[in-house]
């Protein structure tokens, strides 16, 4: 475990509205520490989706904010992100005319030299460590495929190299596993303990209960844009969180 | 009383007897209601269509150097054309650059769009002469300004989550363009290219009427002339190279255009 005493994220007081009308988020807080995975949990439309751009700076609290490691993120429609942070988001949004390796090779774009990327020149290392992160996560052999042929428990692998490859801190994946069948996604979710295993902080969205008692390190509980339930996970909490999720 | 179902009703047969007025209005105002004049326009069509046949292939040879020029122009036009029109469809895209640049080349390829293409014939033929090269300006501008809204169009059209994916590595706007944008459309790109070819190459074969290159030229010599027949083998040659074209741009589709499939896990 790193040294770092700063929780990764800090996420305080965040309110946010698409428009005029409801606020989808109304004061929610969050901490999440390095080697640790936290789980959100909330029903559909409780805000999950819309917290994690909060916190990945795809989007800007109206109050509130948010830091990793201490520092700030900034939102900006068209401004830089801070390679540091890795957004999985809800359909992965993986390239799908492009092959798996160029694919992976994206999480390298905010450190490599800009002019010779352009061009696709990446760095010979940067290829390496692709390759290496495929064969890591069990799809070696698929790097030449394009995405769009692949299965969906191979696209959720390269999603996770993709967002390895950028050497994050923090993780934010959303409904990481939903679509995946119960084995597939414990093998993801084995795979993702790993990750925090090595002093990654992990946010996870669901709204699958048996994830959070399974895996999770704290619970936190989204109901209606507002945060109802936070804790350190228990064998015990199952019936609270049930609770807390219908209200 | 009346209903309110009844009134719509009412108010929506109004509005039809309205628009039949107005159309018959309009037929008379562009003389197309005057009995002596279709008459003698059947007449006409009548004495054209047996001119027509049979058709006379002598001219054969001249006219196959002046398709191939026309479908010379078309190729070199849509070429120029997109090699223009992709820079500034990127610069039209908001999630690349903000409203002051995107409204700029929006309006500066709309006003490209609102000239056309016969016209800006003109010009270049002022402006470079006569000849196959003026032609092929007018069909690149012209191309210029519809591939750039269609390309901006496919721009807008990729999957936010894609793009929100992309830049959460930490990538400048140049790389998302080259790593998300760019591939994603990859397809939509190639379409247009093959759909503003097929389009150009008819767009073409008029360049001629103003004297910038291609059949057009000896199609309305003999309209001039009055030689019908040497006007339809120009016709069937222009047919039979379009449906060729076709044919090729379909077997270019098939060889590169990938089934796309959406990207969320399989169920
Ligand atoms: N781009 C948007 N514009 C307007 N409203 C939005 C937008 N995105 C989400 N919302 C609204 O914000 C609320 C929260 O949405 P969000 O996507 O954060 O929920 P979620 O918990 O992720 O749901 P799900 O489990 O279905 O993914 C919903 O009521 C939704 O309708
Ligand atoms: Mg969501």
């Amino acid at each position: 475990m790193t040294a770092d005493r700063r929780p990764a994220l800090e996420a305080s007081d965040l309110w946010f509205s698409y428009s005029a009308r409801r606020p989808v988020l109304r004061g929610v807080s969050l901490t999440a520490a390095a080697g640790e995975i936290t789980i959100v949990l909330g029903v559909s439309g409780s805000g999950k989706t819309t917290l994690l751009k909060l916190c990945k700076g795809l989007l800007g609290p109206q109050r509130g904010a948010v830091r990793v490691l201490g520092e700030p993120v900034v939102a900006g429609r068209r401004r830089r992100l801070d390679p540091g942070v890795a957004y999985i988001p809800q359909h992965l949004g993986l390239v799908r005319n492009s092959g798996v390796l160029d694919n992976v090779l994206t999480g390298a774009l905010g450190r490599v030299a800009e002019l010779p990327s352009l061009l696709r020149r990446l760095p010979e290392d940067e290829l390496r460590r692709a390759q290496a992160l495929l064969e890591r996560l069990g799809i070696g052999g698929k790097a030449a495929e394009k995405v769009y042929a692949l299965s969906g428990g191979e696209r959720q692998r390269v999603a996770i190299a993709r967002a390895l490859m950028q050497r994050p801190r923090l993780l934010l994946a959303d409904e990481f596993v939903s679509q995946l069948d119960v084995l597939t996604s414990r093998d993801i979710l084995t795979i993702v303990r790993g990750i925090a295993a090595e002093g990654v902080a992990v946010v996870v969205t669901t709204h699958e209960m048996e994830l959070a008692d399974r895996y999770a390190d704290t619970v936190i509980v989204l109901r209606d844009g507002e945060k109802v339930l936070d804790r350190r996970a228990q064998a015990e909490t199952i019936t609270d969180i049930a609770l807390a999720l219908r209200g | 009383m009346m209903g309110r179902g009844a009134l719509t009703a009412w108010l929506r047969r109004l509005g039809g007897l309205v628009l039949i007025a107005a159309l018959i209005a309009t037929l008379r105002s562009v003389g197309l209601l005057d009995p002596e004049r279709l008459v003698r326009g059947v007449r006409n069509l009548g004495i054209f269509a047996r001119g027509l046949f049979p058709p006379d292939p002598s001219t054969l040879p001249t006219l196959g150097g002046a398709m191939l020029e026309t479908i010379q122009i078309a190729f070199a036009g849509t070429a120029i054309g997109f090699v223009l029109a992709l820079p500034l469809a990127l610069l039209a895209c908001p999630v690349l650059f903000g409203p002051p640049v995107t409204a700029s080349v929006k309006l500066v390829l709309a006003l490209v769009r609102t000239v056309p293409a016969l016209f800006w014939a003109i010009v270049f033929v002022v402006a470079v002469g006569l000849g196959p090269a003026a032609g092929t300006l007018a069909v690149a501008l012209y191309s210029l300004g519809y591939l750039g809204k269609l390309l901006y169009e496919t721009f807008d059209g990729v999957d936010p989550e894609v793009v929100e994916a992309v830049r959460s590595v930490g990538c400048s706007r140049a790389q998302l363009a080259r790593y998300a944008i760019l591939p994603e459309t990859a397809n939509g790109i190639l379409a247009l290219l093959l759909f503003m070819f097929e389009y150009n190459v008819r767009a073409s074969s008029i360049m001629g009427f103003v004297g910038a290159g291609g059949i057009g030229f000896y199609l309305l010599g003999y309209i001039q002339l009055l030689r019908y027949d040497l006007l339809l083998s120009g016709l069937l040659l222009t047919l039979a190279v379009v449906i060729l074209i076709d044919w090729l741009s379909g077997l270019v589709r098939r060889m590169f255009l990938i089934p796309v499939t959406p990207a969320a896990p399989a169920e």
